[in-house]
């Protein structure tokens, strides 16, 4: 019980910690925004790079419907021409045509209004050109969705409102100089990963995508897209992605645990510091459960960011495979990076000490680890030693429930080099701890 | 209640406590005096079992301090603030009522109690950071209260507290001990040693030099009480015993009234005197040979 109370203070105080609670809850959201809809281009295109012929039929003739058939033909993997629906149906069957879409009288009325009930946008593909009519499907959600969230549309935004958030950061008075270095080193990495993803579109398919906020308010259905890359290649692991947030929402669920172990490493020295450590000795705990409690209320917190991202990327259409297994995943992430908490919180003595080394380390395994940008977009050698980051094996155990339909068996490893993680570090801290005679 | 046997603990070079032996009586409040760096704070520090002394043993009610149903009987207020900034007054009382299995009914009953003796009823619900010096020192004070301990250790408990607070602080020590608590304060105001504490040990460079009541410090170790005046008048013939400075007379004797008496008689007429009695400051100058504040 006590244990619970010291844990429930902690949690209460990292909240009440504008840094603390930022880098626990307000990044992570940003940042699994942000990353997804980076990755929304490479993620969701297909694999062809020759142009799709369809046929247009606007039964709506509102602006909405004009403003939609114009974003298909920005599309530049569309070849698009308008027709009557019995014209378009005939030039389908006879091949002429990959397929076609009927954008329903009354689309203009109720696009964008989630409230409102969609008529059916159609599509009919030639039943030959299956992976064709499936990148169509997807193409279409896109134009839809650009219609609906044109503010999205532009990462610079985000950008620019990641921007406008570090500046007032900056002008925080009370912001340490570790702090400084962090965001200016998040604000590099942001710009790697905005060229990184910009390339690998690039060279994936030669032309380019517009990235878009995906936001599923119209009414039609996705189909995975089908092909025959292998399953270990960046194209075979990219198409069982069924979402930007599969990818965005992992990474994002790191940094909000890596807060708590920069925020719940600083606790004990901040607790020494402002001597109410000394209290906490003058009551009747042991010096374990003044551990334990630390330990709980880091567990805890990791916990929570993790239901809590999980919450708002199902919210945005992320749909994880198995829930049973990403809360296997989540209990060995938030165990592992408790062992690393308490490992880091022995290093130094004072809260910047622990801060700086704290963010050191966090940024090292993040980088290799996957945290910045994903394992699978690094070149083979960096690959190699992501093995050597508790990041990696964290992300793969999250996405190996989210999207990459694990068994319990491929789960097992990344679960138990996490725990295995989690009980050395857990062992290293309550040992130098112990030694500490004052 | 409170037992000290020879303890001794050293930092480095430093020797911080050398060889201190004393008792704490079920009742009493007593007082440790001396000047900073005189090995107080680590005194306390040995009898909550923050620190472990080198040699010697500490013992409350028979057993050692780090033993963790011992320190229910022990509440401390440290010398440095130690409470948490980002909590208000009355969350930082819950959880540290909750550490000693307070809950419910009665740990709400104690923190309007420790609420009202700290004056903070009208702040409870503001976060500490926002507090006065004075008002997070009373609220550091009534932290250690919450638990109802049997010996409350008290280290310096009035720095930067503004007169009227450190009055109504001294009223509180003064109840408390009427009902029956243990008090040690460390102090380096003697006025404070002598107006609260039935014992005052004296400590200097880590060592006990003297323990006993006020009066008895006073009459072993106090000398003689001190006469200053101005002079309008003496005698032509007359010699005039003590000194005659710019500042004025001076005269130091065992029984002032009877000197002064002696001297009016003889036909001396002063236009001012004062007498100063001998305080724990000529205790502390006779025993060290310096004064309390060098
Ligand atoms: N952690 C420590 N490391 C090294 N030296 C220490 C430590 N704590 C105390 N000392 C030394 O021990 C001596 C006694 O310190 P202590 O804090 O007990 O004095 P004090 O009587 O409480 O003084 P003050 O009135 O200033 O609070 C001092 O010389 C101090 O420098
Ligand atoms: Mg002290």
């Amino acid at each position: 019980m006590k244990l619970w109370y010291l844990a429930v203070k902690d949690l209460r105080l990292l909240l009440r910690d504008r840094m603390g609670a930022f880098f626990v809850i307000g990044f992570p959201v940003l940042l699994g925004l942000f990353f997804g809809v980076i990755f929304r281009g490479p993620a969701a295109g297909g694999g062809s790079s020759a142009k799709i012929d369809i046929v247009v039929v606007d039964q709506d003739a509102t602006p909405q419907s004009q403003r939609l058939f114009a974003e298909l033909q920005n599309n530049g993997s569309l070849r698009v021409d308008t027709a009557d629906a019995e014209q378009a149906r005939r030039s389908v069957r006879r091949g002429e045509r990959a397929g076609m879409i009927v954008i329903p009288a009354g689309f203009g009325a109720a696009a964008g209004l989630p409230w409102e009930p969609q008529p059916e946008i159609q599509i009919g593909v030639d039943p030959s050109k299956g992976a064709e009519g499936a990148m169509l499907e997807g193409m279409l959600m896109q134009a839809v969705a650009t219609l609906v969230g044109e503010r999205f549309q532009n990462p610079k935004e985000f950008l620019s409102s990641l921007d406008r958030a570090q500046q007032s950061l900056a002008s925080a008075d009370d912001v340490s100089p570790a702090t400084r270095l962090l965001v200016a080193t998040f604000l590099q990495q942001v710009q790697r990963v905005i060229q990184a993803a910009d390339e690998l579109q690039t060279s994936r398919d030669g032309q380019e995508h517009r990235q878009h906020f995906q936001l599923n308010l119209a009414n039609i259905r996705k189909i995975d897209i089908i092909d025959d890359a292998a399953p270990s290649s960046l194209a075979g692991q990219l198409q069982k992605v069924r979402s930007p947030w599969d990818i965005s929402f992992p990474q994002a669920m790191m940094w909000g645990i890596m807060g708590c172990v920069a925020g719940f490493s600083m606790s004990i020295a901040r607790e020494r510091s402002r001597g109410t450590l000394l209290r906490l000795r003058a009551a009747p705990l042991s010096k374990s459960q003044i551990l334990i409690g630390k330990a709980l209320a880091c567990f805890l917190a990791c916990l929570l960011v993790m239901f809590m991202m999980t919450v708002l990327g199902v919210a945005l259409g992320m749909h994880p495979l198995s829930f049973a297994k990403l809360a296997a995943a989540g209990l060995a992430t938030s165990f592992c990076f408790v062992g690393i908490m308490m490992t880091m919180a022995v290093l130094g003595k004072t809260e910047e000490s622990v801060a700086g080394t704290g963010w050191a380390a966090n940024i090292v395994m993040a980088m290799f680890g996957g945290g910045m940008v994903p394992v699978m977009f690094m070149p083979g050698f960096v690959q190699t030693l992501s093995r050597f980051s508790p990041i990696y094996w964290s992300i793969r155990g999250i996405e190996g429930a989210i999207w990459r339909d694990f068994s319990w068996s491929e789960l097992l490893p990344a679960v138990a080099v996490l725990v295995l993680i989690g009980l050395m570090g857990t062992g290293v801290g309550a040992f130098v701890l112990h030694r500490h005679r004052d | 209640m409170l037992v000290l046997d020879r303890i001794a603990k050293r930092y480095g070079p430093v020797t911080a406590v050398r060889n201190v032996t004393l008792q704490v009586r079920r009742g009493e409040c007593l007082g440790l005096l001396g000047p900073n760096g005189a090995g107080k704070s680590t005194t306390i520090g040995m009898m909550v079992g923050w620190i472990k002394p080198d040699s010697g043993t500490v013992l409350l009610d028979g057993s050692p301090p780090d033993r963790t149903e011992t320190r229910r009987l022990l509440g401390v207020a440290p010398q440095a603030l130690s409470l948490y900034e980002e909590l208000t007054a009355r969350e930082n009382l819950r959880f540290f009522g909750q550490l000693y299995d307070l809950r419910g009914e009665p740990l709400r009953e104690r923190m309007a109690w420790c609420l009202k003796l700290a004056g903070l009823e009208d702040r409870a619900d503001d976060r500490v950071q926002t507090y006065s010096g004075g008002m997070k020192r009373r609220l550091n004070i009534a932290v250690a209260l919450i638990h109802q301990p049997k010996l409350l250790l008290l280290d310096e408990p009035t720095v930067g507290v503004d007169p009227q607070s450190r009055n109504h602080i001294f009223d509180w020590i003064e109840q408390l001990q009427s009902q029956g608590m243990t008090i040690v304060y460390t102090t380096h105001y003697m006025e404070e040693a002598q107006r609260l504490c039935d014992r005052v040990a004296i400590i200097d460079h880590g060592e006990l030099l003297a323990i006993d009541p006020v009066p008895e410090l006073l009459a072993r170790h106090g000398g003689l009480s001190v006469i200053v005046g101005q002079i309008e008048h003496v005698p032509a013939d007359m010699d005039l015993p003590g000194a005659v400075t710019d500042a004025g007379w001076r005269l130091e004797a065992a029984e002032p009234f009877e000197s002064l008496t002696q001297l009016t008689h003889r036909g001396v007429r002063f236009r001012s005197v004062q007498i100063a009695g001998p305080d724990l400051e000529t205790v502390f100058l006779k025993l060290t040979g310096r004064g309390l504040r060098d």
